[in-house]
């Protein structure tokens, strides 16, 4: 084997795909695409605390108002002086969106009370008074029943979780679990979709040179196997290159947003409370899309080795159904069975968010061509032990050298068979060569 | 000296034995025809030689040494299918095959600027070989196979597809490549074009190789027992002669094989009895006769000489 010959064609395959209209297109267009989605998110944030919705409430009662005043000022405006068809005439102009009439069976019976609204607001909007006014009356009830402070406490004692992870290291963290298992989940699904589409990449331009006719040119210059690694390779890197930009553009553009956001949302604030705007208090209230925990380093490593793996053990596959394949219409009969241990491995995926550790995920972690989908989502969110991590990308070496061994075969054939895409007949043919 | 040496390969693909007991061995300074209709293991034979594929048993050496990827680069190869990357350009591509066969990229920048400009074709450098018109696209395809400047150069039908003006350019250029002592060795089925051009021949049918040698000798061997005959008017006295067997039957031309020693002038009063004749020649037999001959006529089907 020459490095000179598989340099040269991984060289001609980078630079050229490189250069082509849909790569330099879909490179571009996803960080774009991803900016749009972080700006609607910062616009929603900001058009969120913008609209600001007025409740008038006509406080029979004359304690639940105050009480309401105190959770929320802004929302709740008292207008008990004014008649119910002058409130509704404000609701009706949208003066107001909505008025509340609270009497006393509210507090003695638990009569619901009901508001009269424009609609506005959404499901949260509504939520949000409920339990305001839950609160509100609540706290009278306790009043009212002159339980001692003590049982008072009690009750607007709320009580929650905090979690905070223990390594076996014996250093304590944050936990992030959610945003691992979803950190987990987009590295599986990164993982998934890179090994789909630069495979159908790969079977594209193994078809091309097989079409152009020039493949048979090429062989006489290059070995079969060289001509394969080199393009395994060459795309390797392409695929490579492409997601390092998406990365990148991705954490700048988070990075940056974060500030920015936080600039759109204290001017915002500052202007409409009167509030002293501190930073922080600003931070607290940023959409929780923004705030991205770090992450450790050998997650990372872990999921540039397991798509390394991953490409690899898939690509060299994919390259073989090109090379039996007439036309990209033949591939479909073909791919059918490699594209079934990757749907296996997606799905499992999905169960190792909720479950890392269950039999059936620990076995995917292990399992060759299942591996480096499961694994990667399993190391994000669990403390995967060492060895699971050593055998499984073991066995996928292993599994490696088979699937070069049967790719280089077909591969040696199928290049100069023209005219006719090879079923699984032929292939068996191929092997016994 | 013999530069590719051919000892008695083989080559089996499932039941079908494509190559049987092939040898030949090709020389410095001459032209090397393989013939053969479609299917006699032509194509297979120099995808063995260009190490495209292992031979079953046998040895194949190029310049003293066995096949292998060093032997690739003193072979200048044309497949009879023929192609280009389209979406690349015309120089890129160039260097790029001439870098596969080992060139520096500086010489090979040079010998790309020598052939584009010697075939007219400086301006296409920048092109894609997509935007090219089939006959450029060929020219292309003579300078990718030549430009490494090897000793041995292997063309399989070489002009199959190839229009009248790239067909002459190409006869040009293997016969400047023979004065230059380099070897050439060409496969075709059409037998006609082999007799202008070459010095030795190797035929082959199903698998095998039915005769080699020079083409003179050869001729000689079959001696001057062919007549071509013009006439003018009835043809039906060809069908009454007996013995002969005739070859490229036209309205007014035929070229008769006479067998078992019979008198030519016999034929020669035959026809004059019933046409004019403007034409009558006696020649050594051409190759498809020699073909024909060779392999008996029982055993060929005649589309396959077409």
């Amino acid at each position: 084997m020459s490095w000179r010959q598989i340099f040269l064609v991984l060289k001609r395959e980078y630079i050229t795909r490189a250069r082509s209209k849909g790569f330099i297109i879909s490179t571009i267009l996803v960080p774009v695409g991803f900016a749009a989605l972080f700006g609607f998110g910062i616009l929603m944030a900001v058009w969120e605390s913008d609209t600001k919705f007025e409740i008038g409430i006509v406080d029979e009662t004359g304690v639940i108002f105050p009480a309401l005043q105190q959770i929320n000022e802004e929302r709740y405006l008292d207008f008990t002086y004014l008649s119910t068809d002058s409130l509704r005439a404000k609701v009706q102009s949208r003066q107001i969106t909505g008025y509340i009439v609270l009497s006393e069976e509210t507090i003695v019976n638990g009569k619901n009370p009901e508001m009269i609204y424009t609609g506005a607001g959404g499901l949260q909007l509504l939520g949000s008074i409920r339990s305001d006014l839950r609160e509100a009356v609540r706290e009278e009830k306790l009043r009212r029943a002159d339980v001692s402070a003590e049982i008072q406490e009690i009750f607007e004692s709320r009580i929650g979780l905090d979690t905070r992870r223990l390594t076996t290291e014996g250093e304590e963290t944050d936990d992030d679990a959610g945003f691992l298992a979803i950190l987990g989940m987009v590295m599986g699904v990164v993982i998934f979709g890179s090994i789909v589409g630069y495979g159908g990449f790969l079977v594209r331009s193994v078809i091309e040179e097989k079409t152009n006719r020039i493949v048979e040119v090429i062989t006489s210059s290059v070995r079969p196997i060289e001509l394969l690694l080199g393009k395994m390779a060459g795309v390797g890197a392409l695929a490579m290159t492409q997601i390092g930009i998406w990365l990148t553009a991705i954490i700048v553009m988070a990075s940056l947003a974060g500030p920015v956001a936080g600039m759109l949302l204290e001017s915002q604030s500052s202007a409409m409370t009167e509030m002293s705007g501190e930073m922080a208090e600003v931070q607290a209230e940023l959409p929780a899309f923004l705030d991205i925990p770090t992450v450790e380093t050998s997650i990372i490593v872990y999921f540039v080795i397991f798509f390394i793996i991953g490409y690899l053990l898939y690509s060299s596959l994919f390259a073989a159904i090109g090379a039996a394949a007439d036309s990209e219409t033949d591939t479909q009969q073909l791919m059918f069975p490699i594209m079934i241990p990757i749907f296996i491995s997606y799905f499992i995926m999905f169960q190792a968010a909720s479950n890392p550790d269950g039999a059936i995920v620990v076995a995917g972690s292990l399992i060759p061509f299942l591996s480096p989908i499961v694994m990667v989502t399993r190391i994000a969110i669990t403390d995967v032990p060492f060895w699971h991590i050593g055998l499984s990308i073991f066995l996928s070496v292993i599994a490696f050298i088979g699937t070069m061994w049967l790719s280089t075969k077909i591969y040696k054939v199928g290049i100069l068979n023209y005219g006719k895409s090879a079923g699984w007949k032929d292939l068996g043919k191929w092997l016994k060569h | 000296m013999s530069v590719i040496k051919v000892e008695g390969i083989n080559k089996t693909f499932g039941d079908t034995k494509a190559v049987q007991n092939v040898s030949f061995e090709v020389e410095n300074g001459r032209i090397f025809g393989l013939l053969g209709p479609n299917g006699a293991g032509k194509t297979t034979t120099i995808r063995m030689i260009n190490y495209i594929m292992p031979a079953d048993s046998g040895t194949i050496h190029i310049n003293g040494k066995e096949v292998s990827p060093l032997t690739q680069r003193m072979i200048g190869y044309m497949p009879e299918e023929r192609g280009l990357y389209k979406k690349m350009k015309v120089g890129e591509q160039l260097m790029y095959l001439a870098q596969l066969k080992g060139m520096e990229s500086a010489d090979a920048r040079k010998e790309i600027k020598y052939w584009l400009e010697r075939f007219g074709a400086s301006d296409w450098h920048a092109k894609k070989v997509g935007e090219l018109s089939k006959g450029m696209s060929q020219k292309i395809q003579f300078i990718a196979t030549i430009v490494h400047d090897p000793d041995i150069y292997i063309f399989d039908e070489p002009f199959s597809g190839l229009d009248p003006i790239n067909s002459e350019l190409l006869k040009k250029i293997i016969i400047e490549l023979r004065e230059k002592g380099k070897a050439v060795l060409f496969s075709t089925h059409r037998m006609e074009q082999v007799e202008q051009m070459c010095d030795d021949i190797c035929l082959f049918n199903n698998g095998r190789v039915v005769l080699e040698g020079k083409l003179r000798e050869i001729k000689q061997k079959f001696g001057n027992n062919t007549v071509l005959l013009e006439f003018e008017g009835d043809s039906s006295f060809l069908d009454e002669l007996s013995d002969v067997r005739i070859n490229n039957r036209s309205t007014n031309f035929a070229e008769i094989r006479i067998l078992n020693g019979q008198d030519h002038q016999e034929i020669l009063k035959k026809a004059m009895a019933h046409s004019i004749i403007h034409k009558f020649e006696l020649v050594e037999p051409s190759l498809t006769e020699i073909f024909i001959s060779t392999v008996g006529e029982d055993n060929i089907k005649p589309e396959e000489l077409q």
